[in-house]
């Protein structure tokens, strides 16, 4: 029935910490950056992976959730020690944890999934929607040079150009702008209503950049991330350009570990009928888009 | 200090299982936990047939508790003795294969098949999981479940052990059934049967509809079934349901549980399962009993 019955990205490095928040600030529109001391993860992570998390010594809620890293800070010496991760207050957790004051207790354990992969090319271009802006800052800084992950050998540096297409429903939800920027990223907006940017949807931008660059013989790379319907029609004017995209997906998990099988997302099999549920924590979350059916 | 038990004709180092269906095919959790250093393991359920399971939503939070349609999402038993059943031979602990199927033919020869294995301990017939429709329920029924047990038990050398679900009536009743059979345990409980609605769109969270709950909130049903049939049955009993820290886990002891299983705990603290066998030794200090088989099921009545 299938070929590989293991999975590729089991969390064989993982750390479970439990660590108080040094940081919970308000970023934009009910969005939040925590900071936390997580060495262990901050070492080794890539960018794409995400860590599960929840309140230390509550069941209220009780099954932790997933946050993509936002970002990784080190010390003085250049050691890798805390992670900053960006939420959207939604719903139970989120709105427990934006109203936790500093160190609080949360325990996490990461660095979970696969990340994306780090194929050369000439120009990267990420797109996010609503809260999907979380994996793309460290994505960006590997891919110019300007950041190292994970183990020494891994590339660095593998794209020179880097765009950045974010829209959200308004300006006021635009978070960590000023990262993306800083970071050195060409940065194109869009709200829904025109508050800030092109009043324009980001797929529509996408396809805009990919006709005008068609021409240019540069080898383009895809990455989105973001609300379903986003990344289905980003993938799907990708595809129709040959450009290679990479898709994150945020289907709901339980674990993160790849044991409770609920965050199934359907996945191609080797022929184009065929399909299999396939656990998105320890197969992705982070897909090539052409296996995902959408 | 003396942390092994035994449960009919198997024994375990100590008695600190994890659940069917909660750590995986144990590789899953290799770099988390020292999978080699707990009482047992329990693979996900497996079938005959490979089955793809239901459609997400798979799981919905609930109030201290985990709503589940998993739909026994398996590669089918050939796949799991080729691929998964190596690996778990080598872990270090004793494995313990969960097998389920709709008729008792089906439980016969998957348990003769799964038992003939080098490397299996114990056959757990999951004689209770509700996301899955159609066949008959042998775990509602103390003389299907009688005869489903003794079928398995005639065609396998390995120890059977009988997994019951809580949505009955009497649940001594069904023990006694699998007792009769020749079950040399059986395990309490299986999720208890429940939904979770969305009303503003009209409909149920789970792809599924239905689904079975655990976790803290069915801690109590749990360590009540166990209670129960401790008192009425002549039977090993394995306690499962909300089991979180080593409190919970000496409560299901002294009620009479000679070994316990960790499900819905390794989702939220991955780490959880190696921590309780740390803790095992201080718990039983703390009463001054060093061996985990006198503390069994020595409640005051
Ligand atoms: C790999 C990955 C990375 C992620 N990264 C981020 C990130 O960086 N930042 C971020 O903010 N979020 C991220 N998420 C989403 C995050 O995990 C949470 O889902 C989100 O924060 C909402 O959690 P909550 O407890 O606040 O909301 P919840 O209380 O869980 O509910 C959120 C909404 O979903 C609905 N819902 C919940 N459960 C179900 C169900 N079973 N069926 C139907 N509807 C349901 C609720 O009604 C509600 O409207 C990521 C998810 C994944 C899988
Ligand atoms: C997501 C999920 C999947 C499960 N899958 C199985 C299974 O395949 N076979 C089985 O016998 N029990 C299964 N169970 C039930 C558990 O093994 C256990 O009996 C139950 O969850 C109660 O224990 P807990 O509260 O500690 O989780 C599953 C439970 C959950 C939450
Ligand atoms: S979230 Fe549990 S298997 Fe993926």
């Amino acid at each position: 029935m299938m070929a590989k019955l293991h999975a590729d990205h089991y969390a064989d490095s993982m750390h479970q910490i439990d660590t108080p928040l040094k940081r919970n600030d308000q970023i934009g529109e009910g969005t939040f950056l925590i900071r936390v001391a997580a060495e262990p993860l901050a070492r080794t992570l890539v960018p794409g992976q995400f860590v599960m998390i929840r309140l230390s010594g509550t069941n209220a809620p009780l099954i932790g959730r997933a946050l993509a890293v936002y970002d990784v800070i080190s010390d003085e010496s250049g050691v890798p020690k805390w992670i900053d991760l960006v939420y959207l207050k939604k719903g139970t957790f989120t709105t427990a944890l934006a109203e936790s004051p500093l160190d609080t207790h949360v325990t996490l354990w990461g660095p979970l999934g696969n990340g994306f992969a780090n194929r050369a090319c000439d120009r990267l271009i990420m797109v996010a929607g609503g809260i999907g802006q979380t994996p793309m800052l460290l994505l960006g800084r590997e891919a110019l040079g300007t950041q190292n992950f994970g183990d020494e050998d891994r590339a660095n540096g593998w794209s020179p150009v880097v765009e950045f297409i974010y829209g959200a429903r308004r300006a006021s939800l635009l978070a960590g702008v000023s990262d993306f920027e800083q970071a050195g990223f060409r940065v194109t907006l869009c709200t829904d209503d025109g508050s800030q940017g092109q009043q324009r949807l980001v797929p529509d931008i996408l396809c805009e950049r990919l006709e005008e660059l068609k021409d240019s013989g540069e080898s383009i790379r895809v990455v989105t991330c973001g609300p379903e319907i986003m990344m289905e029609k980003v993938a799907e004017a990708c595809q129709a350009t040959g450009v290679d995209c990479q898709v994150s997906m945020e289907t709901p998990m339980a674990c993160g570990i790849g044991i409770c099988f609920s965050c199934v997302a359907q996945v191609r099999q080797d022929g184009p009928e065929e399909w299999d549920y396939k656990r998105t924590c320890v197969e992705g979350p982070i897909f090539d888009a052409d296996q995902i059916c959408w | 200090m003396d942390l092994s038990v035994t449960l009919g004709r198997l024994q375990l180092k100590n008695p600190i299982m994890v659940a069917s269906g909660t750590f995986g095919y144990a590789r899953e959790m290799e770099g988390i936990v020292d999978v080699s250093r707990l009482g047992a393991v329990l693979p996900k359920t497996i079938t005959a047939e490979p089955r793809v399971g239901n459609a997400p939503w798979r799981t919905v939070e609930t109030s201290a508790g985990l709503l589940n349609a998993i739909g026994l999402d398996n590669d089918g038993v050939d796949a799991f003795l080729e691929h998964h059943l190596p690996y778990l031979k080598e872990v270090g602990t004793s494995i313990v294969v969960s097998v389920a199927g709709r008729t008792e033919d089906d439980f016969v020869k998957l348990a003769e098949r799964v038992g003939s294995q080098d490397g299996v301990a114990a056959v757990e017939l999951n004689l209770s999981c509700p996301n899955v429709s159609g066949g008959i329920d042998f775990g509602t029924n103390a003389e299907s479940c009688r005869k489903v047990v003794a079928a398995t038990r005639d065609r396998t050398d390995v120890p059977i052990l009988a997994k019951l679900t809580p949505n009955v009536t009497r649940i001594a009743d069904i023990a006694q059934g699998a007792a009769d059979g020749g079950a040399d345990a059986v395990c309490l409980i299986n999720t208890v049967l429940g939904i979770a609605i969305d009303w503003r769109r009209r409909k149920p969270m789970l792809g599924n509809g239905m689904g079975g709950l655990s976790g803290p909130a069915i801690k109590p049903i749990a360590l009540r079934c166990v209670y129960q049939v401790a008192t009425a049955v002549d039977i090993p009993i394995i306690g499962i349901g909300g089991i979180a820290d080593i409190d919970d886990v000496m409560e299901f002891l002294v009620a009479g549980a000679s070994a316990v299983q960790i499900g819905t705990a390794n989702y939220y603290d991955p780490t959880v399962s190696t921590r309780l066998v740390d803790q095992l030794p201080a718990a039983l200090g703390e009463i001054d009993s060093d061996s985990v088989s006198a503390f069994i099921g020595t409640l005051n009545r």
